[in-house]
């Protein structure tokens, strides 16, 4: 494998700001770590009622990652964790973003344009991980913190874990609104009818 | 002899943990070769990095990714074969053992759509459809277990006489609608022509299709050459952070129908997980991936 540069966590604003689109890094330090629709929107209504949740987010690095987790001895442990698709949780994640000031996020397949708008005014990026690499971002798991919402079922639970060097994961939403997914829908939606064009010359031989 | 419920039900059980753990030996070569092309940066190390990720989770004996998917299963049974088993409720019984005992565990994907409970178990799981290969003396089982992110972009629409310009937009535009969402690079499978039902089960089918495998029949091959070039030049690449390589394959299969022409499109994701074997009258199983 390629090495990457590796951020310590908590990452700060300044460094946020500094990651470019492309940029692929690892991360040593404290996540939170969900995939579950139920847990996004009882983090909500925590929001809503002034409540507390029982892991902290604030600034925190908060990624969409589904994990088996279940009782050890001495706490509780992740056998395996893996990416879920962000875009389901488009509709919550402005204001998730901004009550926290969610310093990272990430899972796999992006956010869309109201997210970056959110990452931006708090000086957040998204991070994109490997989808089918539950064996890499599991080895990077040193200790789980906390498992909260045990309630649900295992992948939907909040999560706080340490981990050293995980990902590497590849910077597509950046602290000023830029976005991969954005520009690339753009420029497949440019090239459409060109491509088509091209289909047809094609097939017209 | 004669093929059992009991090799019928380790035989289920077996394929769905050979998926979870095994990146197919044609899709891994044609990842290998994506990332010898590629002349992104970022797209090369990603296939890299899923190469290396299928290579852990053979070596580790774990899986692939965290998605287990929901249990899907095709039947083919040789009309020669010598069977005498419940093949229905034996897949099922493989299942539920292999939810008890496989290791790391499965997580509960299987969702009830009407409350979105989920459990290992429910109505219809797994999900099995069944056709006869004639003259042959073997059940052959398929084993594709699918997950959210991959198959939430599958679609298909009806046309009245399409013309092949009209089928192909459509099938860009459902490639662009996926965009970065279904892990890519994907394989694509598209049906067209037949009924409602059919032309999805012709383009799951075709998902399943050896990657770099030409369709006998030219124009179609051509089709898919034309559909390869077009999807890989929108850009999105290795799980849509952009690149050259947005699908490994495009397989297309057709079927006559009334005027009214059914297109459907569904993708495999990177992992591409597909099991395959053969159960002989005479008990031996041969695995063929």
């Amino acid at each position: 494998m390629d090495t990457f540069p590796n951020i310590q966590l908590p990452m700060s604003r300044e460094t946020a700001e500094s990651l470019k689109l492309g940029d692929m890094i690892t991360l040593t330090g404290p996540i939170k770590a969900t995939a579950g629709m139920p847990t996004h929107q009882r983090i909500l209504d925590f929001i809503d009622e002034g409540k507390q949740i029982p892991i902290d987010l604030v600034e925190a690095a908060f990624f969409h990652l589904g994990s088996y987790s279940r009782d050890a001895e001495g706490g509780m442990e992740v056998l395996y964790m893996n990416p879920t698709t962000s875009t389901r949780f488009n509709h919550m994640m402005p204001k998730i973003i901004r009550h926290f000031r969610l310093r990272c996020v990430g899972g796999k397949g992006g956010l869309n344009t109201a997210c970056a708008e959110a990452l931006k005014e708090v000086g957040g990026v998204y991070l994109s991980f490997l989808g089918g690499g539950a064996p890499l971002h599991s080895k990077a798991i040193q200790k789980i913190e906390q498992v909260a919402w045990t309630d649900l079922v295992s992948h939907y639970r909040l999560v706080a874990m340490d981990v050293a060097e995980l990902g590497p994961l590849t910077v597509a939403i950046d602290a000023h609104g830029n976005s991969l997914y954005d520009n690339l829908d753009r420029s497949a939606q440019e090239r459409r009818d060109q491509i088509i064009e091209k289909m047809n010359q094609t097939r017209a031989r | 002899m004669t093929i059992k419920d009991a090799d019928i039900q380790k035989l289920s059980e077996d394929l769905y943990s050979w998926a979870l753990r095994k990146v197919p030996e044609d899709t891994k070569r044609a990842l290998a070769n994506a990332r010898e092309k590629e002349s992104s940066e970022t797209a090369r190390r990603t296939l890299n990095m899923m190469l290396t990720s299928a290579q852990r989770a053979e070596d580790g004996d774990t899986f692939v990714c965290s998605d287990s998917g929901v249990p899907v299963y095709f039947v083919r049974i040789g009309t020669k074969a010598d069977w005498n088993a419940n093949i229905k409720s034996a897949i099922r019984a493989g299942f539920d053992h292999l939810v008890e005992t496989i290791q790391p565990p499965l997580l509960k994907h299987v969702t009830n759509p009407m409350t979105n409970e989920r459990s290992y178990a429910g109505r219809h799981m797994p999900i099995i459809t069944y056709d006869l290969i004639e003259d042959a003396d073997y059940i052959e089982i398929v084993c594709s277990p699918k997950a959210l992110g991959s198959g939430r972009w599958a679609a298909m629409e009806l046309f009245t006489f399409p013309t092949l310009e009209t089928i192909e937009t459509y099938i860009l535009d459902v490639a662009i609608k996926a965009g970065a969402q279904h892990c890519p690079p994907v394989v694509m499978g598209v049906g067209i022509g037949g009924t409602f039902d059919f032309s999805t089960k012709m383009a799951k089918e075709q998902t399943l299709r050896e990657i770099g495998s030409v369709n006998p029949d030219p124009q179609v091959a051509e089709m898919e050459k034309r559909l390869f070039e077009a999807v890989n030049a929108l850009g999105y690449g290795p799980m849509g952070t952009g690149g050259d390589t947005t699908v490994l394959g495009v397989h297309v299969d057709f079927a006559a129908g009334h005027g009214f022409t059914p297109v459907a499109v569904a993708f495999n994701c990177w992992i591409n997980r597909r099991t395959r074997a053969r159960i002989y009258s005479d008990g031996h199983v041969e695995r063929l991936e």
